[in-house]
């Protein structure tokens, strides 16, 4: 009896498999799941850095979208994992992360780098290579065996080119996580660049665009520059606090801007997305006003020169600065 | 901030951190030492959006003696200058390469008179 049913729900499931991929399955209320073929789910795990590079490699873009690629290529999110460019802080901080974290914590399964899976890597990849979750554990091994060649020897070039090829290119931001509410808007489709509108996209690859419902709203950046400590981790980690000091700080306070508005429109710096390091965006955020006076004053016969220095810093900024 | 006299002689230095300061592993009393580490907060000294911090900050521009049992104090310098410079500084130290980044700098020459009683 249980081997029929099981055969009856493969059936209806199948029946249920749409022209596009889509599954629908049905809860007790009766109110369908909808569950996409993603662009990374309809392929097979990436077994390489290169792999997974190519899978979500820019370059392609470029041809069609050469200032757009100019400006991103300028950006973090060019080198997220290998960090500001000739300094590599982000990949030794990741060596740093193994060496005196997951050495260190007695639970954490690992003991030397070797014993590195992705589900430790991802407690940084979660936002400095969310796609990581696409890659078999060889990529892992691979990662970390690169980040301890090119932080033990800077000058090793094909480590350097290899972190480099790993970052937050088109398809995270416009295809991965272009959609937060899945159960809402579905979940990211293959072929899709989302967008500002519903089009054909001339591309052979990504024929279709789609209007997100989030790309212009902070929650699109927020979902990386988040909220504080990541509670779905098993050892939570809070590497960024913007998008929750905009929630409950900037906006209660009358805020009205977007991460985009300020970042990419006001800035005039577009996909070249800069902060702390950028001056355009220390002059959009930091007012630094100076008073300063000197004077002698007495108490009864002893005079005191002294000088006087009022500093006042103004953050008009959608954040504190800095975060973290 | 810095104060100095004209040929350049440093006889005051300060300077004002702000910053979230993490805590390690979301208990305690110490800061954690990477971001794979911080998980609550200890304190907070961040600049917080749409606010004003004003900082004060009193320079002594003397050296203090003593003469027939009254404490004198001499002035250092009568025209000196006051640097205020305010620097992200990310991680490590400031001269580490590609780290610290300087977002404002200001001289202020100010000057004490001399005479009078």
């Amino acid at each position: 009896m249980i081997f029929y049913k099981k055969i009856f729900t493969v059936f209806v499931l199948v029946c249920l498999l749409d022209y596009s991929g889509t599954v629908f399955s049905e809860t007790t209320d009766s109110v369908p799941i909808v569950t996409k073929t993603t662009e990374s789910s309809s392929e097979p795990k990436a077994k390489t850095i290169a792999e997974l590079a190519a899978r979500y490699d820019s370059a392609p873009c470029m041809d069609c979208h050469m200032n757009v690629y100019d400006e991103w290529e300028k950006s973090l999110h060019a080198r997220s994992i290998f960090g500001p460019e000739k300094v590599g802080r982000t990949a030794a901080t990741f060596k740093t992360f193994i060496e005196n974290g997951l050495k260190e914590w007695p639970y954490s399964g690992v003991k030397t780098p070797e014993d590195v899976q992705i589900k430790h890597l991802m407690l940084c990849a979660k936002c400095h290579l969310p796609q990581l979750q696409e890659a078999e554990e060889s990529v892992a091994k691979e990662l970390v065996e690169t980040i301890y060649a090119y932080v033990d020897d800077p000058d090793d070039e094909e480590a350097k080119e290899a972190l480099e090829s790993l970052n937050i290119g088109c398809m995270v931001c416009h295809n991965r996580n272009a959609i937060t509410h899945k159960w809402t808007d579905g979940t990211p489709e293959k072929g899709v660049v989302y967008g500002s509108k519903d089009d054909v996209h001339m591309d052979d690859k990504h024929p279709f665009l789609k209007k997100s419902p989030i790309m212009k709203e902070s929650i699109q950046c927020g979902q990386c520059h988040g909220l504080g400590p990541n509670f779905e981790l098993e050892n939570p980690t809070q590497c960024a606090t913007l998008y929750g000091i905009h929630l409950y700080t900037y906006i209660p306070d009358g805020g009205q801007e977007t991460c985009q508005e300020c970042h990419m429109r006001k800035s005039g710096l577009g996909h070249n997305i800069q902060s702390y390091r950028a001056q355009e965006m220390v002059k959009m955020a930091l007012d630094v006003h100076v008073e300063a006076k000197a004077y002698q004053w007495r108490d009864v016969t002893t005079t005191t020169p002294e000088a006087h220095v009022i500093v006042e810093l103004t953050n008009k900024a959608g954040h504190a600065i800095p975060d973290g | 901030m810095t104060a100095k006299t004209k040929d350049g002689k440093e006889f005051y230095s300060e300077e004002k951190i702000f910053m979230p300061i993490p805590q390690q592993m979301g208990r305690g009393d110490k800061m954690g030492r990477g971001p794979y580490e911080k998980s609550g907060l200890i304190r907070d000294t961040s600049i917080p959006p749409l606010r004003t911090l004003k900082e004060e900050f009193t320079i002594p521009v003397y050296t203090e003696g003593e003469k027939d049992g009254k404490i004198l104090r001499n002035i250092i310098a009568n025209d000196f200058i006051v640097d205020v410079e305010v620097w992200y500084l990310p991680y490590g130290k400031k001269d580490d390469p590609g780290n610290a980044q300087k977002w404002f700098a200001t001289s202020k020459t100010l000057r004490i008179e001399k005479g009078g009683k």
